[in-house]
């Protein structure tokens, strides 16, 4: 566990529905949306091939919209003929969603729509309708497990010291849409103030089991549960129930505060993004320290090489910047197909 | 008699005893093999399918029936968000059409995964015919038997690496040798950080495996609780504490994988965490149509794995007797990771309604112990000797080994106080009558 600039990847899961969603090659900064799409309810199958009596190899050339369309209800979605023409129409507002084999058809209604956003400033190095992969550099933390879904906000510490623990009378909704660093523990009390006030996410050394299962049900594990709903986003750095932040890993929060940052919740990843220099960052493996049935502690290391030089810090503004998104490469047109 | 379960494979390769790597559950891309399951209607075939996943060793992510109540969106999601390395699909000609339809919410959610799962079907030609042309682009492998698809997953999970014994065939080995030893049916229960598996061997060589990922004592001791509760675990501790504090235990145990217990506070939780994963691993197993009375009612059973290496065999020997519940008398026998298999123990268990006598034959002679119901102890009788019991319902013959013979009246299905108050005593009760705590009850 230890803090570390070099180049990361990070992939978005998308779910399905997506619209459209940012290129390889494009860069992003992290808050950017990379995908958008739209959330479906139960989707009708419609005849296609055999309505028009084709062979389902055929059907693909003879569809007029592209699958991953929004369609409404009347809408021609292949034909055949000219003077006996036989169509095969959309009945209902929605999505054409999927080409069947037999050349069936499912059109699902929108009920909602989605978006992705970006966790790295970077490069986007692979995009299709299952996952956005950013390569990009950063500082980073690798924390111990993270819960709901990925956040992104300005770093602020919500403690004075890393062995405090993060009261909730700190929150209110002048921090709405930060990352707040609770110290060596946050409450399942502070977890949902927090989220109540619009924070985008906690970091803390640890947080209680009993308060992740109040906020994520029984079912939550310390593997973590990363999410799309709306709910809290919590990183729990280094175990679970109290944990003192060491130095080492304390004051570079110090150093990096004001600057961007993103939580990743399916790599239980925080990502810094700031050029200041806070040290070469080393601490000890879980091993050395993790002793005993309590929380894992780590013995902090030489505070010379921790300590960050706070006068340096290049700290940027969070921006969110223009959505520039492309269409989905895999919803080929129905002439490509 | 030894039986290789460790992490050193005896005999692969080398002579002087120090083989290959024996590998715990991951497969050869680092983690375990994540599978999905498309069953048919019919209980039979859910069961069958749940048999294949037990089987296999592999982490079942998602779970479909041929009648889901899910519509295609749904399902489709449900098997993105699970991302499957397998999919295996079980079923009949009347599922054919729905487990196609199921297949179209597979090339749905999964089309674009990297790299594409891998189907395998354990169906009739005809119904692996029509269900190919739905499984483009994945690919699709028919087997004609559950072993073949079995040996497949197996295969998968190797990831190439021929070489890498998998820990659930080395299990399996185990049963079957001692099983063929006894010219008796024999139990190998293997619990390990993150595994838990029963493989029920046959004298004839025949086998019944399940092997459940994630579910142990270390990696998979988060898992226990979420499948057991956190009350289930709890009530096998002999002290008090708060539910908080134990959740927070079992939650930071994943961060420290291989640790070893070395406080009895530690000891007595694997062991509580042990007693739920295999009594959570019996209910799957007979959920998937194994047999389990035959699972309980094994003449020979062998223990593997952290629950074999707990510091003493008195503690092995409850674990076993508290999570499995053996019906039947039983030579128990446990091998830990780094040493040879070694006779504990025989359990004699009776139910009886009033006080009766079991009559305890060896070849210096004979005795007569009284029983009473809820007695649980130990009856000295020498180290590793042939006994034979009658009386009280009981019937068989066996060998003590180190502890002697455990009488077990507690009867089945073994019930323990809510209250903590009289279940306190009771579970320490049990724990002192294998030397399985210090005298004073308390956590160290």
């Amino acid at each position: 566990m230890t803090w570390r600039r070099e180049q990361w990847s990070a992939d978005h899961s998308l779910p399905i529905g997506v619209t459209k969603r940012a290129a390889v090659g494009e860069l992003v900064r992290a808050g950017d949306i990379i995908a958008a799409g739209a959330t479906l309810a139960a989707a009708l199958r419609v005849p296609g091939a055999r309505r028009l009596g084709l062979s389902p190899s055929d059907f693909d050339r003879e569809l007029r919209v592209r699958v991953g369309s929004d369609v409404v209800t009347g809408t021609v979605l292949a034909r055949v003929g000219r003077r006996f023409a036989r169509s095969v129409t959309a009945p209902i507002d929605g999505r054409l969603l999927h080409v069947t084999v037999d050349g069936d058809l499912y059109i699902a209604p929108i009920v909602d729509r989605w978006t992705v956003r970006a966790t790295l400033d970077g490069v986007v190095s692979r995009s299709d309708d299952a996952i956005v992969e950013i390569e990009g550099e950063a500082w980073c933390f690798q924390g111990a497990a993270a819960y709901g879904p990925d956040a992104i906000g300005e770093l602020t510490l919500g403690v004075d010291g890393p062995n405090a623990d993060l009261a909730p009378t700190r929150i209110d909704v002048r921090l709405s849409g930060r990352i707040i660093v609770g110290g060596a523990r946050v409450s399942a009390e502070a977890i949902t103030r927090a989220h109540a006030c619009g924070i985008a996410g906690l970091v803390a050394g640890g947080v209680p089991p009993a308060g992740l299962r109040v906020v994520y049900g029984d079912a939550v594990t310390a593997s973590g549960s990363p999410s799309r709903d709306d709910r809290p986003t919590v990183l729990c750095l280094m175990g679970f129930g109290s944990v003192s932040l060491p130095a080492a890993v304390y004051q570079p929060f110090a150093a990096l505060a004001g600057a961007r940052a993103a939580i990743h919740t399916g790599s239980a990843r925080l990502f810094v993004f700031s050029t200041a220099d806070i040290g070469r960052i080393e601490t000890p493996s879980p091993d050395v320290a993790a002793k005993g049935e309590g929380p894992a502690a780590y013995a902090p290391v030489d505070r010379a090489d921790a300590d960050a030089d706070e006068g340096e810090a290049d700290r940027e503004e969070p921006v969110q910047s223009d959505e520039e998104l492309s269409p989905s490469s895999n919803d080929p047109s129905p002439a490509e197909r | 008699m030894t039986v290789s379960t460790g992490t050193e494979a005896r005999g692969v390769g080398a002579p002087d005893g120090i083989g290959v790597p024996v590998e715990q559950t991951l497969v050869g891309l680092g983690r375990s093999l994540r599978l999905a399951l498309l069953h048919g209607r019919e209980e039979a075939s859910r069961r069958a399918a749940g048999q294949l996943a037990l089987a296999s060793g592999a982490e079942v992510v998602a779970r479909i029936r041929a009648t889901d109540p899910r519509s295609f969106v749904e399902a489709a999601q449900a098997l993105r968000d699970a991302r499957p390395d397998v999919v295996v699909i079980q079923g009949g000609p009347k599922d054919q059409d729905a487990l196609a339809e199921v297949l179209e919410a597979l090339r749905l959610g999964c089309g674009a995964q990297q790299p594409l799962p891998r189907i395998f079907g354990l169906v009739d030609t005809g119904v692996a015919h029509a269900l190919r042309l739905h499984a483009d682009p994945f690919e699709f492998e028919r087997f004609a038997a559950a072993s073949e698809l079995i040996e497949a997953i197996r295969a998968v999970r190797r990831a190439g690496t021929e070489e890498t014994e998998l820990r659930d065939t080395v299990i399996e080995d185990g049963a079957r040798a001692l099983a063929t030893t006894n010219g008796t049916t024999a139990l190998a229960v293997d619990v390990t950080e993150r595994s838990t598996s029963l493989v029920l061997a046959r004298a004839d060589g025949r086998v019944e495996a399940a092997h459940f990922v994630p579910l142990g004592l270390g990696m998979g001791a988060d898992h226990v609780v979420v499948r057991a509760s956190l009350d289930n675990v709890r009530r096998w501790l002999p002290w008090p504490i708060d539910a908080p504090a134990l959740l927070e235990r079992v939650f930071n145990r994943p961060r420290r994988p291989g640790d070893v217990a070395t406080t009895e506070a530690a000891v007595l939780l694997e062991m509580a965490l042990a007693r739920e994963a295999i009594a959570h691993a019996l209910r799957d197993a007979a959920d998937a149509g194994l047999d389990v009375a035959a699972m309980r009612s094994s003449p020979a059973i062998l223990i593997t794995g952290r629950v074999a290496s707990l510091p003493k065999a008195g503690q092995s020997l409850l674990v076993l007797v508290d999570g499995l519940e053996p019906s039947a008398v039983s030579t128990v026998f446990r091998e830990p990771d780094e040493g040879r298999a070694e006779r504990i123990g025989m359990v004699v268990p009776v139910t009886p309604r009033k006080s009766a006598k079991i009559k305890i034959v060896r070849a210096s002679g004979r005795s007569v112990a009284r029983v009473d119901p809820g007695t649980f102890g130990l009856v000295s009788i020498g180290d590793d000797v042939d006994v034979a019991v009658n009386g009280a319902g009981i019937r068989g013959h066996g060998r003590s080994g180190e502890l002697g013979v455990l009488i077990d009246a507690r009867g089945r299905p073994l019930w323990l106080p809510e209250r903590d108050g009289e279940r306190i005593p009771t579970v320490a009760r049990w724990h002192a009558a294998l030397q399985a705590i210090a005298d004073d009850g308390s956590p160290t």
